[in-house]
């Protein structure tokens, strides 16, 4: 269980970083689409069965990605540390939990709010951050003690 | 019992408290294989007198144009899917009426009976035909599941209804409405006037997009207009998109003629502004084509040019309000004497629809299919507040009725009587209507941004006494949305 929870809190570090570099790619895919003569409107924003520009694939991905994936993938965690016996394993995953509530939620209220973007920005940082260190936390439970040699 | 046990214990115990509500809520939101629009979600009269739904009223099949008239208008319509080409030349998947996309733009006089009849050759999941703005009678209203079962291949339906207002409209299938009328499933509507407008030449310019190509009446070339310069032209342009496209013109100066087939009264002049114009929505542009001539511009990707050839511009910043253009006029009823008070909240939450997780809009904080059924009685007036707090516009539908903009959020109309059937909601906006119910039947009243209507975004207006012996899902795969 100590391996799935790291191997998790892995995988949740590995999405959110492919969370900031699909969307990205699809911004600089639009404004190279504009710059190619695409036109972007709403009518057109919200055709989601066609594909204007490849790069728009990043921001399909990323809106599945955060959604969907991340959050089972989040859910997932923290029931492993119910069961992966690492001292403060829960507290850390219900860390990353609440982080991953508030960033989906910036996510939503941004498209009414676009300051709440620069929040949503940050909050990528501090998920990957708290994965982190629920992570470091199951590795040294896991880790063989080590005695110093002299 | 060991430290250890007590511990798998909790965390089994934990587990279950996150897995099981999930569960509960997946399990809740499965729906029958056929269920009646009728014993969906929950009555709401408004606050006013107590509506009662009595067993055996009168079927939405006997709200029917008289069937002895004889029909001004008699149309054909024969409904294919496959691949089509574009007037500009692209091919594209989809469907089309009669072999095009979009259909016969059908054109009536009003007080003329128009009769439709659809013929699906070869749409495999069936099809209908909604009179979008047109207040047809309930039989008439083509959604499937609720006023007629999806016509299946081979099938026919015969569409009947007095166009009892002048005015620009559309009209498109709703049956998987959100797949189907992206394909290409629709056609324009014009109701004329009994006697010509003199000296004014009149053009539709319907505007889709077909898999990425913005086109006016099926091309993605700008449409011309044959007007000569000095010529007095109206534009009736109408957006069966799912978002709002914004229309300006390069070029002239413009008056709103009519919004949603209603004439909007002493519509003033305005340049270098743009319009907002809703999902659904329709509206008629009056211009004089100067002698340098002039294009309407839609959505910037779409265009009208009437007369010489000028260069787009890109959209004004100036957005004009129709809540406080033209000038104000005598309506027929009166808002303040509303016996029902409805409230159609938009919002949204994380939950399970049809089985499916996802975020979900919600409508007076229930998700589909536990929304409102909106309860009136024949002469009603009634009021409606329409909130967005959901962080995404919606272009809201009311089917059979046309909706009066009394204010949004607070501030009171002052122009002309806006009249719409499509009016977009920003998000964090809010809207106060009315309508008189003087159309008996079961109507839907939904997101006209069709994924939306489709993710569960639909309420209903029902009148007391009416019923459907239409189910949604059942032996005809009725899926309206």
């Amino acid at each position: 269980m100590k391996t799935a929870y790291r191997v998790l809190a892995h995988s949740i570090m590995i999405l959110v970083i492919l969370q900031t570099m699909v969307i990205v790619w699809g911004f600089f895919g639009l404004f190279h689409w504009i710059e190619d003569g695409g036109v972007m409107n709403k009518a057109v924003l919200d055709d989601r069965d066609t594909l204007n520009f490849t790069e728009q694939r990043g921001m399909m991905l990323h809106g599945i990605g955060g959604m969907v994936l991340v959050p089972l993938v989040v859910l997932a965690f923290l029931i492993v540390s119910f069961f992966a016996k690492i001292p403060g394993g829960v507290a850390a995953a219900g860390i990353v939990v609440g982080l991953v509530v508030a960033q989906v939620a910036l996510g939503i209220f941004a498209h009414g709010v676009p300051g709440l973007g620069i929040l949503h920005a940050l909050g990528a940082f501090l998920i990957i951050g708290a994965a982190n260190a629920a992570d470091r936390r199951a590795k040294r439970v896991s880790a063989p003690v080590e005695v110093a040699a002299r | 019992m060991t430290r250890s046990r007590i511990r798998t214990a909790v965390a089994l115990v934990a587990t279950a408290a996150i897995l099981g509500p999930l569960g509960y809520f997946w399990q809740a939101s499965l729906l029958p294989d056929a269920y009646s629009m009728m014993s969906m979600g929950y009555l709401d009269d408004g606050g006013g007198p107590a509506v009662h739904q009595h067993a055996g009223g009168v079927p939405v099949t006997q709200l029917r144009a008289d069937p002895d008239r004889r029909p001004d208008v008699d149309v054909t319509l024969t409904a294919r899917k496959g691949s089509f080409t574009l007037a500009s030349g692209q091919k594209v998947d989809g469907y089309t009426l009669n072999g095009t996309s979009p259909g016969p733009t059908i054109r009536a006089k009003v007080g003329q009976l128009v009769q439709v009849r659809l013929v699906n050759e070869s749409v495999p999941d069936g099809a209908t035909l909604h009179w979008h703005g047109v207040d047809v009678p309930n039989a008439d209203d083509g959604v499937a599941g609720v006023t007629q079962d999806a016509v299946g291949v081979g099938g026919s339906f015969t569409y009947r209804f007095v166009a009892d207002r002048a005015g620009t409209f559309w009209y498109h299938s709703h049956q998987i409405s959100h797949e189907q009328v992206r394909g290409g499933l629709l056609g324009a509507l014009v109701v004329d006037p009994a006697k010509p407008v003199p000296d004014e030449t009149d053009f539709v310019a319907l505007m889709h997009q077909y898999r990425g190509y913005s086109t006016v009446n099926g091309s993605s070339e700008p449409a011309a207009v044959p007007a000569e310069p000095g010529r007095k032209v109206r534009v009736r342009v109408i957006n069966t998109e799912n978002g709002l496209v914004p229309v300006w013109v390069s070029g002239a100066s413009f008056r709103v003629l009519a919004v949603d087939g209603s004439e909007v009264n002493g519509p003033a002049e305005v340049r270098d502004t743009a319009l907002n114009l809703p999902a659904g929505g329709r509206v008629d542009l009056g211009l004089t084509v100067p002698a340098t001539g002039a294009r309407v511009e839609i959505g910037g990707a779409a265009a009208v040019t009437l007369g010489p050839a000028v260069a787009a511009s890109p959209r004004p910043g100036a957005t004009l309000d129709l809540l406080s253009y033209g000038t104000p006029q005598a309506v027929p009823f009166d808002p303040d004497r509303a016996v029902r008070h409805f409230k159609y909240d938009i919002n949204r939450r994380p939950g399970f629809v049809r089985g499916r997780p996802g975020l979900f809009w919600t409508i007076n904080g229930h998700l589909y299919p536990d929304v409102p059924m909106f309860m009136v009685r024949t002469g009603d007036v009634a009021r409606m507040t329409i909130s967005n707090n959901s962080g995404e516009s919606h272009p809201m539908h009311l089917h059979g009725h046309r909706l009066l903009v009394l204010a949004r959020d607070g501030t009171r109309a002052t122009g002309s009587p806006w009249w719409t059937d499509s009016l977009e909601v920003p998000a964090g906006e809010s809207f106060d209507v009315a309508f008189v119910a003087d159309n008996p039947g079961i109507w839907a009243d939904h997101c006209h941004n069709l994924p939306h209507a489709a993710d569960g975004m639909v309420a209903h207006l029902m009148y007391e006494g009416i019923t459907t012996p239409y189910v949604i899902g059942g032996a005809a795969s009725n899926i309206p949305e």
